[in-house]
């Protein structure tokens, strides 16, 4: 069972073999990786546990955030820099989510994106920590214990490495008792507080792994774009609900599912930007929005939901 | 002391257009109940069909009003049938399909008119009016009158009318409406195409207040959302009062305290209240506690 | 299975065959890119800052392009900063730019030029504002045009020899509020304005920031009111501007002197407002084509060589700086007789052009970090519905003259 994860990963890897010296496409894998991870962490509160959070863009500033300044105020290296940054988004993760927590659904997300933008507000607002409106800037300065690479490969390879690693955690998640509790959570709250699942610890601690993650995922972001900056950091579109987005083009509450959905979603968005962004105004976006709506509609479960639907019809089929 | 009634007049009007924004989201919230990302793309749609009708077909856009609510309505029931009654089962997808549409509308509009910031011409926003000595934008007054007039309008068709009733019953339980005999799929039709109807009254109104601008529906949809949340789902005059009490806070927040910091204050106002009483301040106890994954 | 390995093998194929011809070689065409906003709420002014620059381009080539080969402008889409970085690399890797310009968002301009510094090309800047773009060192980074030092720079100087004896009081008796939007632009400019004002001796009353895109100012313009000042100063973009106005006109706030900074001073403005409200507005911007041939040589030619070739007037004042810089990009590249880094880098140190020598009436001549020291926005005032140049003086056509200060 293991196994076959491992080798959907090794899979996921082969583009990077390939295309290792190509410049443009290596810095779309590595970006893509990186939001394969956020995906798959956002996936496990969100996809396994039902809870929709819009919000996760704050967990990914922290860290972002947490690791540039530990790395530029004390030159810690951001190796180690994202454990406290995973630590500090968990923290607040659980101080926000357990009053929220209460909210369900649709009430719930739409918390979770006033949560992003009062964060966004402040971000810009105090200079001491953020850097205000300017953000933070790291500098480029290339060394393995800066986590900051002259060549793309290796960013490629840090953040497949990350991917994988959040993957696994995934995969280990669903076979664990608390994997269970949150599916029984997300299933029907009522049934499982009945039960006798303490509901609300149940969801902390999905919450709190998901948090982490997405935590250290920022941090790894921090080191690759180093411009940081609270627009890019707490952009709903391209952060917050770009998670959600991920997991549901991809197969919400899969393992792979995150995985495949970014492998998918970045190469295209960046494609055509690429090919159509300068000439007609938004044009490249108009196709996006078609390809969303148009993905809504026909991959309901997502891609990894259609292929495993297909799958069983091939199966059926041969058994009839 | 002129001052304080000057930020307490300033807090009422704009909660007026917090109000007219998120009455028709209050109804497709209520009903349908999906996160429509794509509400405040209706209210920049129908700003542009106002600017459309006022600047080259010479309507007064007040009465352009007329012509443009029932546009929208008919488009309100062409993205019902299309991508949303499809995805009736699939909260999460519609989500994501109502995003997809945000970025569809936002985009050919900028496609169209290139990012010009375009303006209602005919002066209107210049009309000011003098109340007990305070001024006021007379645009702004409208916007607060309209709100409260198609508020209680509302209230009535939902009261009075059958198929008033019937969204309300949807709203209350739609199961047990559907076994009640309500045909709660062209409930949800009728309720979409209302709820985009008034957005479209609300983009007629607002177009001679602000600079029209492609992006312009995204400033109004978190907060129409929040309101709509604060004020009680499904409940008319919750979205009524949670308007002006949004506008109040942000009114006073921002003057008292310091604009930058406006919309972070009544945020975090708002999800505090939320934990308090989740099913918000006038909703019915309970009508929150259907999640996401709906039953049919 | 499959139907993931085939799609992946085909992108996997389509990789190969392009970085098969990834090899350090020249096109025939000299290829520049342009990094801008072509999406979003900046995307007007990408446009036309992409327009300014295919103006000088299209002027060089008609000369025979630079260093033997004609130029061609391509264009890159960017809004954030890791969109900026995609675009350089797919432009540089994938379409052999050779040089970069830009950039109409900070952020998306720091993390361009840094990309592209992996590649050892140039990041010549006519647009962004931030100061830290010069201010960190790097290498291939150059800044042509004014940036937020220089409009501050303006603004308080504007305010002390224009709108001071206009108002008939002294510097030291005037009383200033400085309004921004929040963002990098707005707060930069804003901090150095505070700066430089109560350095010459003015009061500044009050430092007021807002969001862009507030549904409500009003907040912002009764704080103002309160303190009563003689000078309102506003930077920002457009939308709020106009509806900072509009709550001006709507509460009864009177300034004597209003004073916008960076945005309104187009049509887009004058259509909110009306031509009787903006009466004596004045504007510190970009500079226009209406200044003296003097000041700005050329700047009528370039007004004509637009509407010839875009059939409108030019939607915004960015296109003209942005002309301007691409018309030094073009001589540093011929003095340099190529696009290397280095070459590049010191024939624009050594460019000594004085001020008054392009259209925009700026000079060339660039300080330690690479900014050029001798560019610097303009003062308009709205007078009768059209955009007029007031300051500096010799910019000012010779019949102009203030109106409407204080304003009635």
């Amino acid at each position: 069972m293991l196994g076959q994860y491992v080798g959907l990963l090794l899979l996921a890897c082969a583009p990077l073999g390939l295309m290792w010296n190509d410049p443009y496409w290596i810095n779309i894998l590595a970006y893509a990786y990186l939001f394969g991870a956020l995906a798959a962490a956002w996936n496990i509160i969100g996809g396994f546990g039902g809870q929709f959070s819009l919000g996760h863009g704050v967990f990914f500033a922290i860290g972002a955030y947490t690791v540039a300044r530990l790395y530029l105020d004390l030159g810690l290296t951001p190796w180690l820099g994202i454990f406290p940054a995973a630590a500090l988004a968990t923290l607040v993760a659980v101080l926000i989510s357990w009053p929220t927590f209460r909210l369900r659904g649709p009430f719930f997300a739409i918390a979770t994106m006033a949560i992003n933008e009062a964060c966004f507000a402040l971000a810009n607002y105090t200079d001491r920590l953020t850097g205000g409106p300017r953000g933070i800037l790291v500098p480029f300065r290339a060394g393995f214990s800066n986590m900051i690479f002259i060549e793309r490969w290796k960013y490629a390879l840090l953040t497949f490495g990350f991917m994988s690693i959040t993957v696994l955690i995934t995969v280990l998640l669903r076979r664990s008792r608390l994997g269970h509790y949150l599916l029984a959570v997300r299933e029907d709250e009522d049934a499982a507080r009945a039960a006798g699942i303490d509901v609300l610890k149940v969801k902390l601690l999905g919450m709190a792994l998901s948090a982490a993650l997405t935590g250290a995922g920022g941090g790894i972001f921090a080191m690759y774009v180093r411009v940081l900056d609270p627009p890019t950091l707490f952009s709903l579109p391209d952060v917050g609900v770009k998670f959600a987005l991920i997991s549901l083009i991809g197969g919400i509450g899969t393992v792979m599912g995150p995985v495949v959905g970014a492998l998918l979603i970045v190469p295209v968005e960046n494609f055509l930007r690429g090919a159509l962004g300068g000439e007609v105004p938004g044009g490249h976006l108009i196709i996006l929005g078609i390809i969303l709506v148009g993905a809504s509609l026909f991959l309901k479960r997502g891609i990894v939901g259609a292929f495993t639907i297909a799958l069983r019809r091939i199966r059926d089929r041969r058994h009839s | 002391m002129e001052t304080f009634f000057n930020i307490l007049l300033s807090g009422i009007l704009l909660g007026g257009i917090y109000s007219l924004v998120s009455i028709g989201l209050n109804l497709i919230f209520g009903v349908v109940r999906i996160v429509n990302f794509a509400q405040g793309e209706f209210v920049m749609l129908a700003m542009y069909a106002t600017y459309f009708c006022t600047t080259h077909l010479g309507i007064n856009p007040y009465l352009a009003v007329f012509l443009v609510a029932p546009l929208m309505f008919l488009f309100g029931l062409a993205v019902q049938r299309t991508v949303l009654q499809p995805l009736q089962n699939e909260p999460m997808m519609q989500i994501f399909a109502t995003f997809g549409l945000l970025i569809l509308f936002e985009n050919s509009m900028l496609a169209l008119t290139r990012g010009e910031a375009y303006s209602l011409s005919g002066g209107y926003s210049s009309v000011a009016i003098s109340l007990f000595g305070l001024k006021a934008s007379g645009v702004r007054v409208v916007v607060f009158f309209a709100a409260t007039g198609i508020a209680l309008a509302l209230m009535l068709f939902l009261q009075r009318t059958m198929p008033g009733k019937a969204i309300r019953a949807v709203i209350q339980d739609r199961q047990a409406a559907r076994l009640m005999g309500i045909n709660v799929e062209r409930t949800y039709l009728l309720t979409f195409g209302l709820g985009t109807a008034l957005a479209g009254v609300a983009g007629a109104l607002l177009a001679p207040i602000y600079t029209l601008s492609p992006y312009i529906g995204e400033n109004f949809i978190l907060a129409a959302f929040a309101v709509v949340v604060l004020g009680g789902l499904g409940s008319v005059p919750g979205a009524y009062f949670g308007g002006l009490i949004v506008g109040l806070i942000e009114s006073f927040a921002g003057f008292y305290i310091d604009p930058a910091l406006k919309q972070a204050i009544w945020f975090i106002i708002f999800v505090a209240v939320l934990v308090v009483r989740p099913s918000g301040l006038m909703g019915q106890i309970g009508a929150e506690e259907v999640g996401l994954r709906e039953q049919s | 299975m499959k139907r993931i390995l085939s799609s992946r093998l085909a992108i996997a194929a389509f990789a190969i065959s392009a970085s098969a011809s990834l090899a350090w070689g020249q096109t025939d065409t000299l290829r520049i890119a342009v990094i801008n906003p072509f999406s979003g709420p900046m995307a007007l002014y990408g446009d036309e800052v992409a327009r300014g620059y295919q103006l000088a381009i299209d002027e060089a080539n008609a000369k025979g392009g630079v260093a033997g080969r004609k130029i061609e402008l391509l264009r890159g889409d960017a809004s954030s900063p890791p969109q900026g970085i995609a675009a350089v690399e797919k432009l540089a890797s994938q379409d052999k730019v050779e040089v970069f310009t830009g950039t109409y968002i900070s952020a998306v301009s720091n993390a361009a030029s840094d990309a592209a510094l992996r590649y050892n090309r140039i990041y010549w800047d006519t647009n962004a504002l931030a100061g830290d773009l010069t201010e960190r060192g790097l290498p291939n980074f150059i800044r042509s045009g004014p940036y937020a030092s220089s409009f501050a720079e303006v603004s308080a100087t504007a305010t002390k020899e224009l709108l001071a004896p206009a108002l008939k009081k002294d510097l030291k008796d005037i009383k200033v509020w400085i309004e921004h939007e929040d963002s990098i632009f707005g707060s930069s400019i804003a901090k150095l304005q505070k700066e430089l004002l109560e350095k010459m001796g003015a009061k500044v009353v009050g430092l007021g920031a807002h969001n862009f895109r507030s549904i409500d100012l009003a907040d912002s313009i009764l704080r103002a009111k309160a303190t009563e000042p003689d000078v309102w100063i506003e930077t920002g973009y457009v939308p709020d501007g106009s509806l900072l106005l509009r709550t001006m006109r709507d509460q009864g706030f009177k300034p004597p002197a209003i004073m916008m900074v960076g945005t309104g001073d187009t049509f887009e403005t004058l259509d909110a407002l009306g031509a009787e409200y903006l009466e004596g507005v004045a504007v510190v911007g970009y500079p226009r084509p209406d200044q003296t041939e003097a000041y700005g040589p050329g700047a009528a030619a370039f007004l004509a060589a637009y509407k010839k070739k875009y059939d409108r007037d030019p939607i915004a004042p960015q296109g003209m700086t942005a002309y301007v810089g691409m018309q030094m990009l073009i001589e540093a590249i011929a003095a340099a007789g190529g696009t290397d880094m280095e070459k590049v880098r010191a024939a624009a140190a050594k460019m000594d052009k004085p001020l008054k020598s392009y259209a925009s009436g700026f000079g060339a001549k660039f300080d330690a970090n690479f900014q050029n020291t001798r560019a610097f926005p303009t003062v308009v005032q709205w007078q009768s519905g059209k955009v007029v140049t007031v300051y500096p003086k010799d910019a000012a056509q010779s019949h102009v003259r203030l109106v409407n200060l204080p304003r009635k």
